[in-house]
């Protein structure tokens, strides 16, 4: 959201009467929503005055950018995650950084995190025109086609309210800069291991995983990847979604690994996705009857996260990886298995962005995201601004994915073999 | 014409200020009356199996997918609803035993209060049964329904929670219900409102319902129900995973 307002630019298309009419009513319907919908209300938050002072900057909007900064603005003031107005074209929000080429869902292959300030290549995925390219973890990622990429995060990073969620915002960002049509290209300028800039010229490929849509939440693609290494299982996701396919292959991953010694879950990056799914694949460890990950609280009721244990259960250690980019339903998960005494976390603190929320559609077009209720983990905590702090910390530096480290994974690794010895 | 509207004004208030004073009804009475204005006892016992199918749609997330149910007079059933994007979540009463699978939170079954409430609404032709499934039934009040002048009935269960059903003044039939779902997530306020009702096999029943629950609202359209078609047996058998769960208790 707030990547949305620090980026937005001005569309200079005149607006007909009818647009203008249909963005007065969206913007009525985000203050209403809010109104009756928001579980409590921030302390000392005048949500009348909100409307009476930024209604009219939508009565006189000369743009649906315009009009729809004005209710950005007006969510903004809950400095709540999960509140977001998405424009009907999502590159019309980002303005010409992101204009220019962006086209498709194409990706080359890369992930990426914020280490000091920089957007940091941590991963290269196998086969990838990226790693064709020579693309190294541990490279620094400089200028995406024509947009520098240091002063975009500093442009980005000044805006961010609430600072735990700005690995999260960044990296996403920088992600989403680097998106083109399968098949298209994107140049890039990194500074490689010795410090040296790279120019290359890589190809955009198909995101990687099916197309899932889920009402009006826009396309997103989903995938799974498990393995077993030195009798340990591990398994890795990149949204809690498309729920036939990843709960059935999470089951089979569990199954076939009855007799490990361990399970690590990989979380990194993984910004959520369907809340109910946490209990779901919680139900695979958890034994006991009536154990919870957490409540969520609306306005006039709770639903407690209860985890309803499978009929075969793993019940060797489980360890969690976490870090910046782990958000939403992916934290509600883990610091729910933390409290309950079920899984050691271990990486970097996580986002802090973890309300329930729907996504709906606005009269002139536009979706609307809104938080529908507040989030207690079992041990007391709200999620929302705080996260999960892992039991080992272990923050990812360049130099360790220069040397071909992932220290977090290892230390994971390392803690469930200690578990075997001492068994 | 107009001297011809203002006479029926007149008597439309003398029949107002009439109900205002009329004692409430008894419960059995409208309840009793629910069951005739369905199309009768007769009717119902006529109709030994139900299958239905429909839509499903949460208009304000656009979230759509279709429903499936079967029941008969066993006192079995079983329902599946598909939605996009989420997959399959079915739930059933299997000789007594309510279950639930689905792809979001896997497999359980049903215990305690929410046992008793499955049971409760999968008794096949619950309407002629009211006596036997509450211990109590008690008219409150009318209240306007959109629209529409309903009796308020709170009906006491043998075991679980009250719940209060709305009856048309003039139709009888049910158009609203405001219950709690016991479950182990929690104690959460549901209502349901009723309309469209149709002839299905010689009795009516509501074609539109919509739901809210924690704010949010889904619909559902019936677009075939069939009865006394043969449902073959293992229809109602659940999933191998509930199965293990039933094995284990």
């Amino acid at each position: 959201m707030l990547l949305s307002v620090a980026l937005t630019a001005a569309l200079l298309a005149a607006m007909t009467p009818e647009q203008r009419s249909r963005n007065i009513e969206s913007f009525d319907y985000v203050w209403t929503t809010i109104r009756d919908k928001h579980w409590s209300m921030p302390a000392g938050l005048d949500w009348d005055k909100v409307r009476d002072e930024l209604r009219p900057k939508v009565e006189t909007a000369t743009s649906a950018s315009q009009a729809r900064t004005a209710m950005l603005d007006m969510i903004g003031r809950l400095k709540q995650s999960h509140f977001n107005i998405v424009p009907q074209d999502v590159s019309e929000v980002l303005g010409d950084a992101f204009k220019s080429e962006h086209s498709g869902e194409g990706d080359p292959g890369l992930d990426v995190r914020i280490i000091d300030g920089h957007a940091v290549v941590v991963s290269v995925a196998d086969g990838s025109p990226a790693q064709q390219s020579g693309v190294r973890p541990g490279w620094v990622i400089r200028k995406a086609d024509a947009v520098e990429i240091d002063p975009l995060l500093r442009k980005i990073s000044a805006v961010i309210v609430e600072p735990r969620t700005r690995g999260l915002m960044l990296s996403r960002a920088v992600l989403f800069l680097m998106q083109r049509s399968a098949g298209s290209t994107i140049k890039l300028e990194f500074l490689d291991g010795a410090n040296q800039p790279v120019a290359k010229e890589i190809r955009a490929i198909d995101p990687r995983g099916a197309a899932v849509k889920f009402g009006y939440m826009p396309q997103v693609h989903i995938w799974f990847e498990s393995a077993k290494k030195d009798n340990i299982g591990y398994a890795r996701w990149n949204m809690f979604m498309d729920p036939p396919m990843l709960m059935s292959r999470f089951g089979d991953a569990v199954q076939s690994c009855k007799e490990c010694d361990g399970f690590v879950i990989d979380l990194r990056g993984n910004p959520g996705g369907l809340g109910v799914m946490a209990m779901g694949i919680a139900g695979w460890f958890i034994s006991r009857p009536d154990q919870k990950l957490g409540v969520m609280k609306t306005r006039d009721s709770e639903l407690k996260f209860v985890v309803f244990p499978r009929s075969e259960v793993f019940a060797n250690p489980l360890a969690i990886v976490v870090d910046e980019g782990t958000a939403s339903t992916s934290e509600i998960f883990a610091e729910g298995l933390k409290d309950l005494g079920r899984a050691r976390i271990f990486g970097s603190p996580t986002a802090g962005a973890a309300l329930p929320s729907v996504f709906e559609r606005l009269p002139n077009g536009d979706g609307f995201q809104y938080a529908i209720a507040n989030y207690i983990a079992e041990g007391g905590k709200p999620l929302e601004g705080l996260g999960v702090t892992p039991d080992v910390e272990i923050n990812l530096t360049r130099k360790a994915l220069l040397a071909g480290h992932d220290p977090a994974l290892e230390a994971a690794f390392d803690w469930i073999r200690e578990q075997r010895k001492t068994k | 014409m107009r001297r011809f509207l203002l006479v029926l004004a007149g008597v439309a208030c003398a029949g107002f200020l009439h109900a205002a004073d009329e004692p409430l009804p008894k419960a059995e009475t409208l309840l009793d009356g629910y069951v005739d204005a369905t199309g009768g006892r007769a009717a119902y016992e006529k109709r030994k199996s139900e299958i239905m199918s429909g839509t499903i749609e949460f208009a304000a997330t656009g979230m759509k997918g279709t429903v499936a149910s079967y029941s008969d007079v066993s006192n079995n059933n079983y329902t599946v609803v598909e939605l996009e994007g989420i997959g399959k979540i079915e739930s059933g009463v299997y000789n007594g035993q309510p279950w639930e699978s689905s792809s979001l939170q896997g497999t359980r079954l049903r215990e305690g209060a929410e046992k008793a409430d499955a049971i409760r609404d999968s008794t096949f032709n619950g309407p002629l049964y009211w006596r036997k499934l509450y211990s109590k039934a008690e008219t409150v009040g009318v209240e306007d329904v959109n629209g529409e002048a309903a009796y308020k009935v709170v009906l006491t269960p043998n075991e679980g929670k009250q719940q209060t059903i709305f009856l048309g003044k003039k139709s009888g039939l049910m158009i609203k219900r405001v219950a709690t779902i016991s479950n182990p997530m929690g104690e959460i306020p549901m209502e349901m409102g009723m309309a469209n009702y149709k002839d299905f096999g010689g009795v009516r029943m509501p074609a539109s319902m919509t739901q809210k629950v924690m704010g949010q609202e889904f619909s559902i359209s019936v677009q075939d129900l069939k009865t006394n078609t043969e449902i073959p047996k293992d229809r109602f058998e659940p999933p191998a995973e509930v199965k293990k769960l039933m094995a284990a208790k």
